[in-house]
């Protein structure tokens, strides 16, 4: 039974899975296009730069050379373009299996079967992981492409590090809207909570980074923990960031399944 | 006799919103059962207690012994069900629907042709795709592809047009000859006068009587319509349980309810040129019970 409703929630996500994988590599490629160019010309741009103040471009992820593949994916590609497919998997995914389909009126059907809650919502969350593997791979498979295509020089195996943080990044997106889902039971509210939360936080980081005196607001932001850069440009691999969105996820996740184990699905 | 559904006190509220107060009734094995009620009575807030979408706010429910809220993923074990105007998944076929509500009741792929077939069901639309009634087929397809011991229907017919209307009561009395128990929300009351054993009437979220179909005829009005060939003496029909609407010389009509014995008696002392009996539908009933005129209930629950 567990394998049936995974077998489906799969089958659902792919479409999706499919266009956000095909959207974040087509637009990491289109970006890595330009990396030999920035490269060439990093002492210009960092001239250009200099026009504004530190602060500033640090809060949009600017600092150091974007020469330097780590500032230039993280710049362009990793706090860009990830956060939104993140964001909209995430959220679609995670209110799919209990809100969306509570209010279409479908969520009955399967729960009136034998197949208890916990692995009908379970089997939908390794769904929601694989998806955001998927997606996280297109991302740096498109950007690894392109860079060799256009003779970049990106160290490949430092990219593909990006993966496990991309995805836990979007995981934890993933574990909110799944907790919100079931205690909400409307997707418009769930992903509306989660997609206003996490634009809250995006103004919290660039306020914390442009204000010293507030730069407590980054510790309660997700764009804090999600920097790419150190990751390609010196293999270190972010274990403290990578941990904070695996417990975020998981704390979101398991409050989600237990919550919908008692869950009165009243309309 | 085995309660195979049983709910004792069952109530449920939405805030302050009335769903369902203090049901209680027993669904015996084999039998079919029919629960009647308007919009907004409390029908569907009752079937989804009886499946543990809902939790109750006091009361029990109980299906073949097993709680229905705690207890759930073990009694669907022995149900099948289907909904008034389920939801479905638009991207898939009909058939793809019913072997995913198939596989994940142990059916094996396919299960749902030999009863798709009977409804003249294609399985290769998108659901998308389909009217409502099709859709609807859906549903009464995947209810009685299995064999579970337990049908429970939410307004099955609702949208089916009268060929699949009368094909579904078919299955349904095949159903029943198989000693399966069928529990059946509906609006359509020719339907559950044909096929349910006994009825259970819900208003405003009380279940107001339970009664078989034959004694919920029996014990209400029926009407005699006489011609004579005289006019009959005073105080002929003053018997118990009848009632005269109207006597003009030769023509009399009259009520009774109860017993009629005491009053064909009479009539067959009387030189009778015509007679007719009507039994009320059960429409006339049931709308009883909703008029405002209707005699106090607490006399007619028989439960």
């Amino acid at each position: 039974m567990i394998g049936t409703t995974f077998r489906l929630e799969l089958r659902r996500s792919r479409s999706l899975a499919f266009w956000l994988a095909v959207i974040a590599g087509a637009y990491a490629g289109t970006m890595a296009v330009f990396y030999p160019l920035m490269k060439e010309n990093a002492a210009l741009f960092e001239d250009y730069m200099d026009i504004f103040p530190e602060e500033f471009m640090a809060a949009f992820g600017m600092t150091g050379s974007l020469g330097d593949p780590g500032v230039f994916f993280t710049t362009y590609i990793g706090s860009y373009v990830w956060p939104i497919v993140a964001a909209i998997a995430g959220i679609i995914l995670a209110t799919r299996p209990v809100a969306a389909d509570h209010d279409r009126g479908f969520l009955d059907l399967p729960l009136s079967t034998p197949i208890a809650r916990v692995p009908y919502l379970g089997s939908a969350i390794v769904v929601q992981i694989l998806v955001m593997i998927v997606v996280a791979v297109a991302m740096v498979v498109g950007a690894v492409a392109v860079g060799a295509l256009v003779n970049a020089g990106f160290d490949a195996g430092r990219l593909f590090l990006v993966v496990p943080s991309s995805a836990a990044f979007g995981c934890a997106i993933a574990g909110v809207a799944s907790v919100l889902a079931v205690v909400t039971l409307s997707r418009g509210m769930a992903g509306g909570i989660t997609a206003g939360v996490l634009f809250l936080m995006y103004l919290a980081n660039v306020v914390a980074t442009i204000e010293p005196d507030v730069e407590w607001l980054a510790t309660f932001s997700a764009f804090n923990y999600y920097d790419t850069t150190a990751l390609i440009d010196e293999g270190t691999v972010p274990l403290l960031d990578l941990g904070v969105f695996t417990v975020v996820a998981v704390v979101g996740w398991i409050g989600a399944l237990v919550l919908f184990r008692r869950r009165d699905l009243a309309a | 006799m085995t309660a195979v559904i049983e709910a004792t006190g069952l109530t449920k509220w939405y805030g302050k919103r009335r769903g369902v107060v203090d049901v209680g009734f027993a669904v015996e094995e084999g039998e079919v059962f029919g629960f009647l009620g308007p919009n907004g009575a409390g029908k569907t807030t009752t079937i989804r207690l009886l499946l543990g979408a809902l939790r109750p706010s006091a009361g029990r429910a109980t299906i073949f012994g097993l709680d229905a809220w705690t207890q759930a993923p073990e009694a669907h074990r022995r149900v099948a069900f289907v909904g008034s105007d389920p939801g479905y998944l638009g991207e898939l076929t009909a058939g793809a629907q019913l072997d995913y509500v198939g596989a994940l009741r142990g059916l094996p792929s396919g299960a749902w042709k030999p009863v798709a077939e009977r409804f003249g069901l294609d399985p290769t639309v998108q659901l998308k795709k389909l009217s409502r009634g099709n859709r609807q087929k859906i549903g009464v397809v995947s209810a009685f592809m299995g064999q579970e011991p337990l049908l429970v229907m939410d307004e099955p017919t609702s949208g089916l047009d009268p060929l699949m209307q009368r094909e579904f009561l078919t299955i349904l009395s095949e159903t029943r000859a198989a000693g399966r128990t069928v529990f059946l929300s509906s609006h359509n009351l020719p339907e559950v006068e044909r096929s349910c054993d006994r009825v259970g009437i819900i208003r405003e979220g009380r279940v107001i009587d339970i009664s078989s179909v034959q004694a919920l005829l029996a014990g209400h009005w029926r009407s005699v319509n006489l011609v004579l060939g005289a006019p009959p003496p005073n105080g002929t029909f003053e018997l118990p349980g009848v009632e005269v609407i109207s006597a003009s010389a030769r023509d009399v009509h009259l009520m009774v309810r109860g017993d009629v014995n005491p009053l064909l008696h009479r009539i067959a002392t009387l030189d009778v040129y015509d007679v007719s009996i009507t039994t009320p539908e059960i429409e006339d009933i049931f709308l009883r019970y909703y008029d405002d005129g209707a005699q106090p209930l607490a006399e007619e629950v028989t439960a």
